[in-house]
């Protein structure tokens, strides 16, 4: 018999694989209950998404014991937590080791036999699934990865509970809104003070709320203001050694600033076929050349473009990214030698940024006071602005500003794990596409073209974005980061192939492609007969022993994946 | 110096100081009144094997095997020092039987595609983006139906639009051939200009004989024309970058083969034991 050349299941919907399969209604009911989502109107939910439905399905009710961790920092979780009974503790540091006891990864990697296994068991048709790993075609099942994680307790519990510096949250205390709504990992590790049962919301169900009930949003940016802020000025060199109370009255007179757009992709898209000089001028200004310099600027999340005026118009000179400052020197060059206090260069949003204001009168006052002379040497010397002071005298050891402007006109500099080509080099002997789609059941997860700047291409490969757009509109959370390496992977079992992240990509490294059984027949929806889709990107070989099998294919060192947020190794891969 | 000059530095010294050290263990060998043929031979039989494994290594490209940047430098100077030893081991005289003597020319055939492969690897990828954009190669075909259709459609209208054949004539007998087929792969390859400056000729002084509409139908053919060109560019650096693979491998393998079989003659008759 001929095999079948269409293979007919249930179009996959949103909810085929709930965050949690023992969530009962009565559940549902308690949790509703909680006069935060009591307060909340059942009517602002769209029919297709009550409140009910997101609670039933992307949440889930934990139990913890006394000094079992609930988020760790460093984690990409993404989740959201309710205390519903007990109390928690939030660290500043981890518990232990980076590595030691952090989460799997989600994909599970293939063993050496497992690896060269592929070379007979890859598939002979294109985009081959195994259809009874759908959720729609053999029911719901629980997300055992995370379940089965053995869960990590803090040791010393007794004493991290005394250190001054950690803060306790009590029954109806939220956190982890930071993480789950700004694609970070979290800054802080919780752990369960006695015994804690906690509500998990998945950040796809926080979002649907916050969309849907004003009073839920408000509340929770709030508390993403207030607490991530203090955090954040910890976490930088400059204001890590002061103390608390020098610390806190910092963050009580910081302001928090947002510009632009958070969900800036599609009007990205737009800006590309305009001039570079029209793309700039898009950008919302944060900064600009002259202004009178109120205070010490620091990137939270997101890019600013630093720019230089000149008589034609604006020059990019540099990118700053999440902890890094603009202003430093010109305040230091005021504290010190009373020079005037204005901007030297511009800065401008890229796409979105939100960042912290510290007034110049408390940096001059607790901040540059308190550092060594080497410290202060050291900071200036990374300082963006001084850097690009400099160039006259460097250029040898700086990357060059025309590449810098195309990284951030075409805004790859978002990559954690950029594909960059020296086309100088590149014979196109295609050897890396090949490897992908081996390492891919014989499907090739990227396009060997892209934008050009000399001799660098960037290919349409996935960047795994600091700041992954790609994420935020998913209906699923099937596309998301992994917990252990935090790059942007894709559960190609929860897609439901709506093409939300394709469209989102402001890169075009998102594609749709129909999937086919493991006889090669099309797989359709049963309704409407039309082909199921499934979104398809490089995952930098997560599962595979030898890492990104493109990089190590290449026989003439011509292609790397860049993490574009050090610019060392970019600087060292430009001069080679 | 940058990091790839210091590499090749370093590399060549390393080769030069395993090439030595193998001449001064043959002579040795020899001065102890033993075949150093056996031993070359061996050395450079077990050499030509490991260089074959690079291809292995290529379809291996999920396995933690070494990045294939480092089995290509390890490739290309143990290439070298199997030439020395190729040398060493023919006594630097041509062979005398036929069998030797085919085993010699595919040798030789060897060495030579592949250091015309290094070469073309190293001096072709930067004069593909001389041309223009870099195309992906299987996307040359399209982009040239594209483009000779489009100069179809401006010389059928050009009837019209200019009230004469002229241009419609000049699309049929140079441009229709020269759109249709990649060509000047040569000129291409060796970085000639001057079929495509006998082409912009050809333009301009069509050019002087037209009207206003006419001449921008030209502008128009002529951007089209330049387009094209690149695309033969790019075709003819590509496909000569992926064609000399296709003799070098053949070659590669038919020497291993006779490698076997000499290995197999030269015990079986040779005059004397290691």
């Amino acid at each position: 018999m001929p095999p079948k050349k269409i293979v007919a299941i249930p179009r996959p919907q949103r909810w085929d694989r709930p965050f949690d399969t023992e969530m009962t209604e009565r559940d549902v009911d308690h949790v509703i209950d909680l006069p935060v989502f009591k307060k909340m109107d059942p009517k602002g939910f769209p029919k297709n998404l009550p409140l009910r439905g997101i609670l039933r399905n992307d949440a889930r009710i934990r139990s913890f014991e006394h000094g079992e961790v609930v988020a760790r920092a460093g984690d990409f979780g993404g989740s959201f937590f309710l205390i519903l009974t007990g109390r928690v503790r939030a660290l500043r540091e981890e518990p232990e080791g980076r590595a030691n006891g952090r989460r799997p990864s989600s994909k599970d990697k293939r063993s050496l036999l497992g690896a060269f296994s592929q070379l007979w068991s890859n598939a002979k048709v294109p985009e081959r699934r195994d259809l009874a790993a759908y959720p729609a075609v053999s029911g719901p099942w629980l997300m055992a990865a995370e379940d089965e994680a053995p869960r990590l307790k803090v040791e010393n519990a007794a004493e991290a509970i005394a250190d001054p510096r950690t803060s306790l949250l009590t029954e109806g205390g939220m956190f982890g809104e930071a993480a789950a709504l700004t694609r970070r990992p979290y800054s802080r590790t919780y752990f369960a003070e006695g015994r804690a049962v906690i509500l998990e919301l998945r950040w796809q169900g926080l979002r649907d709320i916050r969309r849907c009930d004003e009073t839920f949003r408000e509340h929770v940016d709030a508390l993403y203001r207030s607490r991530d802020l203090r955090a954040h000025l910890q976490e930088s060199p400059l204001f890590h050694h002061l103390d608390d109370r020098v610390l806190d009255h910092i963050a009580r007179n910081t302001l928090f600033e947002t510009h632009g757009e958070f969900e800036w992709a599609h009007d990205f898209k737009r800006l590309l076929s305009e001039s570079p000089e029209e793309v700039v001028k898009a950008e919302p200004v944060i900064s600009d050349y002259g202004d009178y310099l109120d205070g010490l600027i620091l990137i939270r999340s997101g890019f600013g473009r630093i720019t230089e005026q000149e008589p034609a118009g604006l020059r990019t000179a540099g990118f700053l990214t999440r902890n890094e400052t603009f202003g430093l020197q010109e305040i230091m060059d005021h504290w010190r030698r009373d020079a005037p206090l204005n901007h030297r260069f511009g800065l401008r949003a890229v796409g979105y940024v939100d960042l912290l204001r510290v007034p110049t009168v408390l940096v001059e006052r607790f901040v540059l006071p308190s550092l060594s002379e080497q410290a202060l040497a050291d900071i200036a010397r990374e300082d963006p602005s001084h850097h690009i002071a400099a160039l006259g005298d460097r250029r040898e050891a700086t990357v060059d500003p025309a590449l810098v402007d195309f990284l951030v006109n075409t805004r790859t500099m978002n990559g954690t794990s950029v594909m960059a080509i020296n086309t100088d080099r590149c014979t196109a002997c295609d050897d890396c596409v090949r490897a992908c789609a081996s390492a891919h059941d014989n499907n090739p997860r990227f396009v060997r073209h892209g934008p050009e700047h000399e001799n660098i291409q960037i290919a349409n490969a996935c960047l795994h974005c600091v700041d992954a757009v790609c994420l935020i509109g998913c209906p699923t959370g099937a596309i998301h980061r992994d917990p252990g390496q935090g790059l942007v992977v894709i559960d190609d079992t929860t897609c439901i192939g709506c093409a939300t992240c394709a469209n989102s990509c402001p890169y075009n490294n998102i594609r749709m492609v129909e999937i086919r059984d493991d006889r090669g027949a099309l797989v359709v929806d049963q309704a409407s007969g039309n082909p199921i889709v499934k979104a398809t990107k490089c995952d930098l070989c997560i599962n595979q022993p030898g890492g990104p099998a493109c990089q190590r294919a290449c026989p003439h060192d011509a292609l790397v994946r860049l993490d574009l947020r050090d610019r060392d190794s970019l600087l060292r891969w430009a001069s080679q | 110096m940058s990091s790839f000059a210091q590499r090749r530095v370093t590399s060549i010294g390393v080769a030069f100081a395993a090439g030595g050290l193998l001449v001064l263990v043959n002579t040795l060998y020899g001065m102890s009144l033993r075949d150093a043929a056996f031993l070359n031979g061996w050395l450079l039989f077990g050499g030509m094997v490991f260089l074959t494994l690079f291809n292995a290594r290529k379809k291996l490209p999920f396995l933690p095997l070494m990045s294939s940047a480092l089995w290509l430098q390890i490739h290309v100077y143990l290439g070298f020092i199997c030439v020395a030893l190729f040398l060493l081991h023919t006594s630097f005289r041509l062979p005398n039987g036929l069998f030797e003597t085919l085993l010699w020319i595919a040798t030789v055939m060897l060495f030579v595609t592949g250091i015309l492969g290094l070469i073309l690897s190293r001096r072709l990828p930067p004069r593909l983006r001389a041309g223009g954009e870099r195309i992906i190669f299987e996307r040359i075909p399209g982009f040239r139906a594209q483009l000779a259709n489009e100069a179809e459609a401006l010389s059928f209208n050009s009837l019209d639009d200019t009230g004469n054949t002229a241009v419609a004539n000049f699309y049929w007998t140079i441009l229709a051939p020269y759109l249709r087929k990649p060509r000047n792969f040569l000129g291409h390859l060796f970085g000639s200009r001057k079929h495509f400056r006998r082409l912009e000729n050809q333009f301009r002084e069509l050019k002087r004989y037209e009207d206003a509409k006419g001449r921008e139908v030209l502008t128009r053919l002529a951007e089209i024309s330049t387009a094209k060109d690149n695309l033969d560019h790019q075709y003819a650096l590509q496909l000569t970058l992926k064609l000399w693979l296709f003799f070098h491998l053949p070659v590669a393998y038919s020497v291993l083969v006779m490698s076997l079989v000499h290995t197999f003659l030269a015990y079986a008759f040779g005059s004397a034991a290691p």
